[in-house]
């Protein structure tokens, strides 16, 4: 094996490759322009050129790489685009109309021009069958094949590229989609066909069906792009096989992603989530909210005890996905978010943004309206003459005068409208932390927020302000955290079984059954994937609610045997659970167990970032100018040193108020904060 | 009522605009908490699945401060229950842990009785700084008459359930006695507890953090803050006076009863005046309450749609119906069906103020909200005996908008409740549901096509009684400038015992039930309805193209024919349209 590890994320931008050698125990990145048009050869052009520089390759450049991991935006943004590909649904008689019924709520409350998401099958290609089951898996109208066969026939004729097939009560008996999908195989041999208890075996038709729509939507792109990359790293010489990360943050095989796109609509955004786990685990923070800042919007996440809260079930671009995901939330706040004084003379900050062209105010590249960006450069907070490690000039007079212009709307003063808008992005983003933390149960002052992306760290320390946290981590290199993370993650499956069950001593052999169901598909899988048996690991929840409840909590369950000690715990763990969240457990109600899940998890060697000695140089050494910073604290400019992030060592304290300044972000330190960096180069601020 | 001091706690001279956005964002953050407490600690399936609740905090004076994005109707409630509790109760008696529960519509300003309130006062320093309110509708009183309120369930006027914080059971005891699934609502109101105690805590977490003072005072400026855009708004409607007029029709009236509206705007306000026929012994009345909810809902979202959905918003619009009508009832109206007249009235408004602004209303919506509600004993199982109740509402077609077509199978205006899946369905209730899809020929037609209307399809597997509400059965839906009319509502029964929407069904009875569709907007220009499949989806979905459709051949003319015409057919029918 070679000696090297290589994760590519490969954005709408730039595609950084991150370079991890093994031997010295160094990363390094390589960045060049993606290209949109075939995502796969910006790739392959990046991995070539960083290990051509920084790995020495000559012929079969690739043939050092001991590991490739792979973060990719195709599937979000076929789905965002609607780019994916013509399907048809086969469906239970009398119900074809559900993917666009969907829950038959409206999509805005007020909002009378708000559409619904496009239906990604339209009427014509959505075939009822006459079969029915049960809610008890019993068959109550067997599949009229011939219905299938019919409507197989009437979809070649269309064309169409994939098929979606999804029956009641599927995720109990299989039979009829088993029976379909073999039919549908013989009329329509070339077609990516998916049934829906294959993708997402669990309770509730609509959540179902979108999911296995969704997947059939994207796979036959997602198939050719697997195969052009694949074939693009083989001409170079890759002999370890490549993997690419899910939503859930672990990654998974070429061929297992092509059949399961749906499980990789969050794959750029859930690598960043893994790197800053890592990283807060190593640095000794187990409990951490990420705050990822980006142009036009920013994404949360919660992380507790050292591992990151996931979800079963999200919408995503409008599209309900029942897979395992990190439970990231985005809100449309960025640095190109828009300042608008609005119809009641309230400042609005978003989610409208300036995007990289024409950009902000400060650019001037035409745009009057001014962005988070031109308050930051109007309060001197970014460098007011140049910005991306001075490779951008930018006119703080330009950005001065339309806040200026606001301010006179607003009846305050011009550097007090530019902290406004600060402010009210602030706010607006604490609003995404209170969804995934006070909304969940978890406290955020009892997390650290680690912050990274393009903006994080300019506007980590407001947001932690505003909800009480006291301490703020800024990574090494926040910029291009996502292809860290590619380095720093496990192989990662799920495998649920819907099998309502209520909790009492009767049932441990049918709980005990349904257990041995998942950890056999997790077997099944490891053994798929080639997992070596030291690297197995599983770990089992069961969705436990009180009978008549909906909304199912999660609660593991131990190794080994499933007996009465179990029962006891799985009980304990879940009145637990309610009492925190709802603040009661409701004695005498009878509790059932609804969906039992296996996480199969298959270690990977990861990284080993290095852990540098803390020296006692003073920071003073890394100052590499001064410049005046508005800050509300002083109400005026205040002179405040600039910390090259290059020259921070182990070690090294300061106070704010300065600026840590570094090629891909700028660190705020506002008056009253303790800045000091930890052995692993991240920065922490204390707020106290 | 009541006069209330100032609160303890320093006000702020003057509040910058920028504070007062920083503390509305944190205001609709805990109304999201709340209510995302109540539907995730609910049973019912009403709540937990459908989500037919509402959160909201109030000021001191009983202002709604902010509402949660849920069911715009239950702001009806909401206006006039804190006001009322601070009527009948004295204030100074109030202590921490006190939760004020009520359902009336004549002495606890509800809009009709399933929709219980609970509302507990939050004390910040030891003063009463605010409100946290929530609403269930709890899915009960079924199978009552509705000639007077008296049949329709238990009357709760706003009484306390519990005293600082302990639980006044006589109280609750009398509740639960009156229900039918005691087990459901005891569980529901546990909800609505939890709900407000996240309520309680997050309101005081803010004060913690801003001083009360601040916090109230931003209250009042966001209330200020609504007011403003309200009137920015109205200003840019053209002034006028422009009125409508429509009917309201249903199952549980014999004539249709005409409804008008007569809308004034002028400058920054507008004057809204209905007309209606008295109040009658069907339970399609509305409160005054009821119809200033709609309205409210109706002109915010048409004047703009961004505006805080707070009491401010109120402030330039004036409301007046005839008392004892329909829209405006007096005791002992019965109004357990009100939210049909509610979507009537929305409609109403719409198409008065589209005379104004064309481009911003859209047509009619399916004007209805379609009820089924079923409830039986239980034949098996271990709740065998117990009584069961469920209902469920079924959306409709959208009214089209200029440059969109209207939005298939959806709730419209007063309420936005989701679906049950078919999958909890089946396992919670002795019910299949053998169809639930958008109905062909449905959609006014129009440039811009209405929304479909729903048909639903259940077989009973144990007997059951079952009422069907719905509107719509004799008018139509009206299209917008030269739109067609959408499809009407019917429900078919294979049970012969139903009189109006009430019957019987045995196991193995069938039930259908098919809500309207909404009307189109402007005139259907031929040729839009080009020979591809994605028309034929267009086609199927408008009664006067449904099976047809149109081709334009090569020298621009225009060929209409029925969509499965064998191929050899159709080349001679082009061929001989070609030599015309």
């Amino acid at each position: 094996m070679g000696k090297w590890r290589v994760g590519v994320d490969s954005g709408g931008t730039f595609t950084d490759v991150c370079m991890f050698d093994e031997t010295e125990g160094r990363v390094k990145i390589w960045k060049v322009s993606s290209t949109p048009d075939d995502p796969s050869r910006g790739i392959a052009q990046g991995v070539e050129e960083g290990m051509r520089v920084h790995g020495g390759a000559t012929d079969a450049p690739l043939k050092e790489i001991g590991y490739f991991g792979h973060g990719t935006t195709v599937a979000t943004n076929a789905l965002i685009q609607h780019r994916g590909a013509k399907v048809g649904l086969i469906t239970t008689d009398g119900f074809r109309d559900l993917l666009e019924i969907g829950r038959q709520k409206r999509p805005s409350l007020y909002d009378i021009f708000a559409d619904k998401p496009l239906t990604l099958v339209p009427r014509h290609l959505r075939f009822g069958v006459p079969e029915r089951l049960l809610h008890t898996g019993e068959v109550e109208l067997p599949l009229d094949e011939a219905a299938v066969r019919g409507a197989a026939e009437a979809m070649k004729a269309e064309g169409v590229e994939a098929v979606a097939i999804c029956f009641l009560y599927a995720f109990i008996n299989a039979a009829h989609e088993k029976r379909a999908k073999e039919i549908v195989a013989e009329i329509l041999p070339e077609a990516f066909l998916c049934t829906s208890h294959e993708i997402a075996p669990e309770f509730r038709e609509f959540e179902r069906l979108s999911t296995a729509t969704v997947n059939a939507y994207l796979g036959p792109l997602m198939h050719r792009y697997i195969h052009r990359l694949s074939l693009r790293l083989d001409e170079l010489g890759l002999k370890s096989a490549p993997h690419l990360t899910q939503s859930n943050g672990g990654v998974a095989s070429f061929e297992a992603a092509a059949d399961a796109p749906v499980r990789t609509v969050l794959s750029g955004p859930s690598t960043g989530v893994v790197a800053a786990e890592a990283l807060g685990n190593q640095a000794g923070f187990p409990d951490i909210i990420t705050f990822d800042m980006g142009g036009t919007s920013s994404d949360v996440a919660l992380m507790t005890g050292g591992a990151t809260s996931q979800a079963n079930e999200a919408v995503v671009h409008g599209y309900p996905i029942k897979a395992p995901m990190l439970d990231i939330h985005t809100v449309g706040a960025g640095g190109g978010s828009i300042a608008r004084i609005d119809t009641g003379g309230f400042l609005k900050v978003g989610p409208q943004s300036a995007g990289a062209d024409p950009g902000p105010v400060c650019y001037g590249k035409g745009n009057a309206e001014p962005t988070v960006t031109d308050a930051n450069i109007a309060l001197q907070v970014l460098n007011p003459t140049h910005i991306l490690g001075g490779r951008m000039e930018v006119h703080r007079d330009l950005a001065m005068e339309a806040i200026g212009k606001m301010a006179d709307g607003l009846g305050m003063g011009v550097m007090e409208t530019a902290q406004g808008i600060i402010s009210v992005v602030t706010a607006n983003m604490a609003r995404a932390i209170r969804v995934i933390s006070v909304q969940r149960g978890y406290d955020p002052r009892d997390y650290v927020l680690m912050a990274f992306g393009g903006a994080g760290p300019l506007h980590a320390v407001r947001l932690a302000q505003e909800l009480d946290m006291t301490r703020v981590l800024v990574p090494r290199t926040p910029g291009t955290l996502c292809a860290m993370g590619l380095l720093l993650t496990d192989l990662r499956a799920s495998f649920p079984v819907t099998r309502l069950t209520p909790l009492v001593a009767e049932s441990i052999p049918a709980i005990q059954t349904a257990l041995d169901e998942v950890v056999a598909k997790a077997g099944a899988w490891f053994e798929a994937e080639g997992i070596s048996e030291t690297a197995r690991r599983v770990i089992l929840t069961i969705d436990v609610r009180y009978e008549g409840q909906n909304y199912e909590l999660s609660v593991p369950v131990g190794p080994g045997a499933f007996d009465l000690d179990s029962l006891a715990q799985l009980i304990a763990g879940f009145e637990a659970e309610h009492e925190r969240l709802y603040g009661f457990t409701a004695e005498g109600e009878k509790i059932n167990a609804v969906t039992f899940r296996a996480e199969a998890l298959g270690l990977v060697e990861k990284a080993q970032l290095p852990e540098r000695p803390l020296g006692d140089a003073a920071a003073s050494a890394a100052v590499i100018g001064a410049r005046e910073i508005w800050f509300p604290e002083t109400g005026a400019f205040t002179e405040s040193p600039i910390y090259d992030r290059e020259k921070l060592l182990p070690g090294m304290e300061f106070a704010g108020p300065a600026v840590v300044e570094q090629m891909d972000t700028t660190t705020l330190v506002p008056p009253g904060v303790a800045a000091r960096v930890d052995a692993f180069e991240n920065l922490i601020l204390d707020l106290a | 009522m009541t006069r209330l001091e100032k609160p303890a706690g320093d006000r702020p001279a003057t509040l910058d605009p920028i504070t007062v956005e920083v503390i509305g964002s944190a205001l609709s953050s805990i109304v999201d908490e709340t209510g995302e407490a109540l539907v995730r600690a609910s049973y019912s399936t009403n709540i937990k699945e459908r989500r037919d609740c509402s959160t909201a905090l109030f000021d001191r004076e009983g202002r709604t401060l902010c509402q949660a994005e849920h069911i715009p109707i239950h702001l009806g409630s909401f206006i006039e229950f804190v006001p009322k509790v601070l009527e009948l109760h004295d204030i100074d008696g109030m202590q921490p842990g006190d939760v004020f529960i009520g359902n009336d519509a004549y002495m606890g300003g509800g809009t009709h009785l399933p929709d219980i309130v609970l509302a507990e006062p939050i004390f910040v320093d030891g003063a009463l700084a605010a409100w946290t309110v929530n609403l269930a509708h709890h899915s009960d009183f079924a199978d009552r008459g509705h000639e007077h309120i008296y049949q329709e369930g238990l009357r709760i006027p706003p009484i306390r359930l519990y005293r600082a914080g302990k639980l006044q059971k006589d109280v609750q005891d009398l509740v639960l006695l009156n229900c039918q699934v005691p087990r459901e609502r005891l569980s529901d109101l546990r909800a609505q507890m939890a709900a407000n105690r996240v309520g309680v805590q997050r309101f005081q977490g803010l004060c913690a953090k801003h001083g009360v003072g601040t916090v109230l005072a931003a209250g009042d400026e966001l209330l200020d803050y609504a007011e403003r855009k309200m009137r920015a708004g109205i200003a840019q409607l053209p002034d006028g006076t422009y009125s409508f007029e429509d009917v309201f029709d249903g199952i549980d009236i014999d004539e249709p009863m005409p409804l008008k509206v007569t809308v004034k705007i002028e400058g920054e306000t507008m004057d809204l005046d209905f007309d209606a026929p008295p109040q009658v012994r069907a339970g399609i009345n509305m409160t005054m309450t009821a119809l200033l909810a709609t309205v409210y809902y109706i002109v915010k979202s048409v004047v703009d749609p961004t505006i805080l959905p707070n009491s401010g918003l109120s402030r330039p619009l004036t409301v007046s119906a005839p008392k004892g009508s329909i829209l405006n009832c007096a005791h002992p109206a019965p109004v357990n069906g009100r939210v049909q007249t509610c979507q009537r009235v929305a409609d109403l408004v719409l198409g008065a103020l589209a005379k104004a602004v064309p481009d911003r209303a859209m047509a009619c919506t399916n004007s209805a909200c379609t009820v089924a509600v079923f409830a039986g004993t239980r034949e098996s199982g271990p709740e065998k005996g117990n009584l069961w109740v469920y209902l469920e509402t079924i959306g409709g077609g959208g009214g089209a908008r200029r440059g969109a077509d209207g939005l298939d199978g959806i709730h419209v205006h007063a309420t936005n409740t989701s679906n049950l899946p078919v999958e909890a369905l089946e396992l919670e209730y002795p019910l299949v549901l053998t169809r639930y899809e958008l109905v062909d020929g449905s959609a006014g037609e129009g440039t811009w096509r209405g929304g479909m209307g729903l048909r639903r399809v259940y077989r009973a597997t144990e007997d059951c009684r079952v009422s069907v509400d719905i509107a719509r059965t004799e008018s139509r839906s009206w299209g917008l400038l030269g739109g067609g009319e959408g499809g009407g509502s019917h429900f078919t029964a294979t049970n012969d015992s139903f009189k109006r929407g009430d019957g019987l069904m045995k196991a193995g009875d069938v039930l259908e039930v098919v809500s309207p569709g909404g009307g189109g907007y402007g005139p259907l220009p031929v040729e839009l309805a080009a020979a591809d499949s994605t028309s034929g989806d267009r086609a199927t979905a408008m009664a006067s193209l449904a099976g047809e459709v149109a081709i334009v051949l090569a020298n621009g003319r225009q060929l209409r024919c029925r969509a499965d015409l064998p191929e050899a057919e159709l080349a001679r029918l082009i061929r001989a349209v070609e030599a015309a």
